[in-house]
């Protein structure tokens, strides 16, 4: 029986050949001289080669028993709960120019305080704007740039 | 090597009267502060307060700022150390060890194996500067993009000793870098990647996704515990136990002077400086070592080489500058227009006709030194401060700032969204055993590499073996790099095999 090919790697492995995939394809699109492709196309080749081992690796490899398969699966909770504030905090990262700094951090700190295992109802809010309140009057006047805010 | 009667005039300047020193150590804590904050750079807090320096003296001005310079450069070691978040290209090799040496509870020990090796460093940086200014500006100016390149590539070949499970994932990871260092604009002028968005013309911006892959992806692995150091007895901050990490730093003299060497000869290259010089002096740590399965998993002696490496490129970087006027990165850029404003030009003329004054910086900035032991020492107990607040409200709390940082640099929504995808990316690549860190040195150094290698081919005209037989210090740059890479592993490997044999 073959190696089990876990998900988060088959999508890191797909990320990875289509990334690159696309950055060459552009480069060479743009101009296909060696000054332009010095870089990209050994680099290409190199990933193309190691993606190909790696898949084919992990793929040979003997399958693991089915009680260490679940007690790995068990050990690893989790994943959900990453991916969950992940997802916030890309949706904080593209919010704070559109809702406003202050408004994004503090709604991102408190649900994150909560998501994190932050105990009571009025502390991880109480926190959450403290701490708004110090990154936009101490951070955020250090900023060479203007920053959108909606309260503060 | 020294002009007697300068250095006794420099004395004087310095020293009868107390005004050169006034700003010190505002200076210090300023960039202590900047070092320290992910997002806010060293150069940033110079350029913000070059303003200030209009009312002082030419002295009194440049101690300022290159005090803004040296306590940057350890405050961006502080966090790479407690929160895995490296301030500036130039930490990324003292969060390797120093990270897990605070995971461990060992984060007193680590500040001060880092300030003792910072202070260490950063003084032999600058009495090196003040014995052989003339000499190293005469290699500065032999540098060209040939050795540039050999230098590169020898920073290039961590790559290959980072890995926890596989060689093939560290590759993999390093070169997925280099690919990513492709994207936008090339050297010659072609569009490549962006997209159609403007924010990739420059490429993907290095310090955001340093930030993302590194920090943001550790605070989402971290999620669901209770505090970075488990153990409650070892969560405190100890002045004794960072006293006694300061002195550990003396048991490790090879890694202690090499790291410092390299970090001035490496700082001295224009456009290389501190963020090459702690990666290469790092590998050299690992490779020399006689544990180096140790490395990466909290071996004091990798902190020792980061931060040694990475304080003496500071006097390193000051070469180019006062001996040939040449900025060697922005924080040196923010200097030389200091310079300007005072009516002075940087080069051979000020250092023949103004030694003076070259030697009071010298002397003024290892004054600083001094002072960044004592200040350091103080604020640490401080920034110590993080390993006991609970998980719940520090993970959220840092991840907001990461996306603050990103935002600090680019100042548009492309910094907070680089740490979003590169914290996506990390989480990813660690679940899978993948090193981080590869990938980042590969996106650090790809673009530096590019440049080099066309300008070689340029110069070369397309025969870059023959015209590295005319450059004499490319020769011998390239001969250590085999030497030390292809050559101590065999003698090391046959030592081994004596031994097994007898």
């Amino acid at each position: 029986m073959t190696g089990k090919f876990h998900a988060t790697h088959a999508a890191l492995i797909g990320i990875i050949l289509a990334v690159s995939g696309f950055i060459t394809w552009s480069a060479v699109d743009a101009r296909a001289s060696m000054e332009n492709l010095i870089v990209t196309a050994p680099v290409a080749a190199v990933i193309a080669l190691l993606s190909v081992l790696l898949i084919a690796s992990t793929l040979l490899k003997p399958a693991p028993e089915a009680a260490e398969d679940a007690e790995e699966e068990t050990r690893d909770p989790g994943i959900w709960g990453d991916m969950l504030l992940l997802a916030g905090f890309g949706v904080f990262c593209y919010a704070l120019t559109h809702i406003g700094f202050d408004l994004a951090t503090f709604l991102f700190v408190w649900a994150g305080v909560v998501m994190s295992g932050g105990k009571g109802w009025w502390q991880p809010p109480l926190f959450a704007a403290a701490f708004t309140a110090l990154l936009v009057y101490g951070f955020g006047s250090l900023f060479p740039y203007p920053m959108l805010t909606l309260v503060l | 090597m020294i002009d007697q009667f300068a250095l006794s005039q420099a004395l004087d300047l310095l020293f009868s009267s107390f005004t050169p020193w006034l700003w010190v150590i505002p200076g210090l804590m300023i960039g202590l502060v900047f070092g320290s904050i992910p997002g806010l750079q060293i150069s940033m807090a110079m350029a913000v307060f070059l303003p200030v320096t209009f009312g002082m003296d030419f002295l009194q001005a440049m101690l300022f700022l290159t005090s803004i310079f040296t306590g940057g450069a350890y405050g961006g070691g502080v966090t790479a150390i407690l929160m895995n978040i490296p301030g500036s290209s130039s930490s990324i090799a003292t969060a390797f060890d120093g990270y897990p040496m605070a995971r461990q509870g060992k984060h007193n020990e680590a500040l001060g194996l880092g300030l003792a090796a910072s202070v260490v460093g950063a003084f032999v940086g600058y009495m090196l500067l003040m014995l052989l200014i003339q000499p190293l500006a005469a290699f500065v100016l032999k540098i060209g993009p040939l050795e540039m390149v050999v230098v590169v590539l020898w920073g290039l070949t961590l790559i290959a000793t980072l890995n926890d499970s596989a060689l093939s994932k560290g590759l993999l990871a390093g070169f997925f870098g280099l690919m990513l260092s492709q994207i936008g604009m090339s050297t010659t002028g072609v569009m490549r990647t962006s997209v159609g968005m403007p924010y990739l013309i420059d490429g993907l911006p290095v310090v955001p996704a340093m930030i993302g892959i590194f920090a943001a992806s550790e605070l989402l692995r971290l999620r669901g515990g209770t505090y970075l150091v488990r153990n409650e007895d070892q969560r405190d901050i100890s002045f004794g136990r960072i006293l006694k990490g300061a002195g550990e730093t003396f048991k490790y003299p090879g890694v202690l002077v090499r790291g410092s060497l390299l970090g001035a000869v490496i700082g001295a290259i224009p456009g290389v400086g501190s963020s090459v010089a702690n990666l290469v002096s790092y590998g050299e740590a690992k490779r020399t070592s006689k544990t180096p399965e140790r490395f990466g998993k909290g071996a004091p002696e990798g902190v020792v080489a980061a931060e040694s490496a990475n304080s003496s490129s500071e006097g390193g970087s000051m070469t180019a500058l006062l001996a040939l006027g040449i900025p060697g990165g922005a924080a040196t850029a923010v200097l030389l227009a200091a310079f300007s404003f005072h009516n002075i030009i940087g080069g051979p003329s000020f250092i023949r006709n103004q030694t003076d004054i070259v030697y009071s910086i010298i002397l003024g900035n290892l004054g600083q030194v001094v002072l960044l032991a004592v200040l350091g020492l103080l604020s640490l107990r401080l920034l110590g401060l993080v390993v006991r607040v609970p998980l719940s409200y520090l993970v959220p709390s840092v991840l907001a700032m990461c996306a603050w940082g990103g935002y600090g640099i680019t100042g548009t929504i492309a910094g907070p969204l680089t740490v979003a995808g590169f914290a996506a990316l990390g989480w990813l690549m660690r679940r899978n055993n993948y090193p981080v860190a590869a990938t980042v040195i590969g996106l650090l150094l790809g673009r530096m590499m590019e440049g080099e290698l066309v300008r070689t081919m340029q110069i070369s005209g397309g025969n870059p073996l023959r015209y590295m037989l005319e450059r004499p210090i490319a020769l011998v740059l390239f001969a250590v790099m085999l030497l030390v890479l292809v050559g101590a592993p065999l003698l090391k490997a046959m030592r081994r095999r004596r031994t097994t044999e007898a």
